[in-house]
């Protein structure tokens, strides 16, 4: 029943797509955020579902889609320079069958990344392939949170309904991923044209806020505690009653407390002292290990490039101290940070590529958000609130990102996605003027579209 | 019961939100103008 169930809605997605191929994109993004395959049991464990759709959503794009003014952006240069180089480290790696093993899904990500932008032509697009990303992920998100408030909760053994704990399906990611989607989720309710502005989306929309905020709790991760600071110090750039949003937050923070589990507060404790805490000091080593391992290896040692660290831990209390000189040592430790991942196995090209990427885009979201802020039009004025909501969803991952290896993640790269389709949107539709010559004070102005 | 329970409403959500963005004819181009595509109308 579950697998028919299963197949049968993605047999629907297909033969929507046969009139509107983008609907072939948006059951892409789906496969690869909720992996139903591996949630399926006998009939589509069996079948390359993602590349079934990948090749849809492609031959639908090239024989229907209007490509009228397409462009290719610079981040997707950016994005295929970094697909070549991941691929030139993967052929000098360290460990080539472990390199091969990550390489075969990374490529994948990549490549559907730098093609999405082409097919986010129109506003609806847009609005639509963050609407499937929300809420495929909400069948975790949903799941984890309902395990929470009954007590299910803790860090590796929250079952968000798959128990491999890989891909989104992985605590600490679940965790930044739930929390750095909070703004779009609230862009949806407030500027969503799919479903009506009604008290059910609302209703709807705050639930499945309050779930995202309950994962980082039912998988005792700290990243998570971080980013919900983060997001709730974000929410004060554009509230319009700053002292109002600050009380708000702290009445709130102050029912909250007294609901946490007793394991999530004491977890929570080790944040300030995270020498004392293995797990926090072992990351601290891994991370010492590959600044010095990029130094002697500048072009990084390909994916799973961890594997060959040997590492002695020095665990110490929370001022600093040596305890009772208590020495450990490990090897093959993860990277736990995206930062060091891609520094450790693609090396300083890599690592500029990626960060350039990252950069570039808070900076061209901050480009739009600034431009479209005073925008009065229904049709304008829901761009500024997306930058922006994009750009804090963006931010939220780049911190939670500093203590998880979650470089590659497709779920982020399809964010980016969006965000270039954003921005080659507007460029598209409205293009600014030219600037005047020198000496002449024209204002530049949108073009309406 | 949980697990089955998110991922029957997920995936009620998401076949809702496919099926009025497919009625939706702003979906390929904005303003909901249509085009010639192989001789026919696509929303004809």
């Amino acid at each position: 029943m579950h697998d028919l169930a299963l197949l049968g809605f993605l047999l629907g997605l297909i033969l929507l797509g046969l009139r509107k191929p983008f609907i072939f994109v948006l059951g892409y993004a789906y496969v690869d955020i909720v992996s139903p395959q591996r949630l399926s049991y006998y009939l589509l464990n069996s079948l390359q579902v993602s590349l079934i759709f990948f090749v849809l959503a492609l031959g639908g794009f090239l024989a229907m889609d209007d490509k009228k003014g397409t462009r290719l952006a610079g981040r997707q240069v950016l994005m295929i320079l970094l697909l070549l180089w991941c691929g030139f480290t993967t052929l000098t790696a360290d460990f080539p069958a472990a390199a091969a093993e990550k390489w075969d899904w990374v490529w994948k990500a990549l490549l559907f990344a730098i093609f999405l932008p082409f097919t986010l032509r129109t506003r609806l697009r847009i609005e639509g392939l963050l609407l499937f990303m929300v809420v495929s992920a909400s069948s975790m998100i949903v799941t984890g949170g309902i395990k929470t408030v009954i007590g299910g909760g803790g860090y590796g053994t929250l079952n968000l309904g798959l128990s491999d704990n890989s891909g989104l399906y992985e605590g600490s990611t679940i965790s930044t991923v739930a929390i750095a989607i909070i703004p779009t989720i609230l862009f949806l309710a407030k500027y969503g044209t799919v479903f009506p502005r009604d008290w059910k989306v609302r209703l709807y929309s705050i639930a499945l806020v309050f779930a995202c905020l309950l994962i980082p709790i039912g998988t005792v991760t700290r990243t998570g505690l971080i980013c919900i600071g983060l997001v709730a110090i974000m929410g004060l750039r554009d509230s319009k009653r700053r002292l109002l949003y600050i009380a708000g937050m702290g009445v709130a923070l102050a029912v909250a407390i007294p609901f946490l589990p007793a394991s999530y507060t004491e977890r929570m404790h080790t944040i300030q002292g995270y020498q004392a805490d293995e797990s926090a000091s072992t990351r601290v080593a891994v991370w010492g290990w590959t600044w010095n391992y990029v130094q002697s290896h500048p072009a990084g040692g390909g994916f799973n490039a961890y594997l060959g660290n040997h590492i002695k831990i020095e665990l110490k209390d929370a001022r600093g101290q040596p305890i009772n000189n208590q020495v450990e040592y490990d090897k093959a430790r993860a990277f736990h940070s995206a930062y060091f991942e891609m520094l450790g196995e693609q090396g300083f090209p890599g690592f500029f590529l990626w960060a350039a990427l990252h950069f570039t885009s808070l900076f061209r979201l901050e480009m739009l958000r600034r431009r479209f802020r005073k925008a009065q039009g229904e049709d304008e004025q829901w761009i500024a609130p997306l930058a922006t909501a994009l750009q804090h969803g963006h931010i939220i991952y780049l911190v939670g990102s500093l203590f998880i290896g979650i470089a590659f993640q497709p779920f982020v790269y399809m964010m980016i996605a969006s965000e270039i389709g954003l921005d080659s949107y507007v460029k598209r539709t409205r293009p600014l003027k030219a600037r005047p010559p020198m000496g002449q004070t024209v204002a530049m102005q949108a073009v309406p579209a | 019961m949980i697990d089955t329970f998110a991922l029957a409403l997920a995936h009620a959500l998401l076949a809702l939100t496919a099926w009025r963005l497919f009625k939706r004819k702003d979906l390929d181009h904005d303003g909901g103008e249509t085009r010639v595509v192989w001789g026919r109308r696509p929303d004809a």
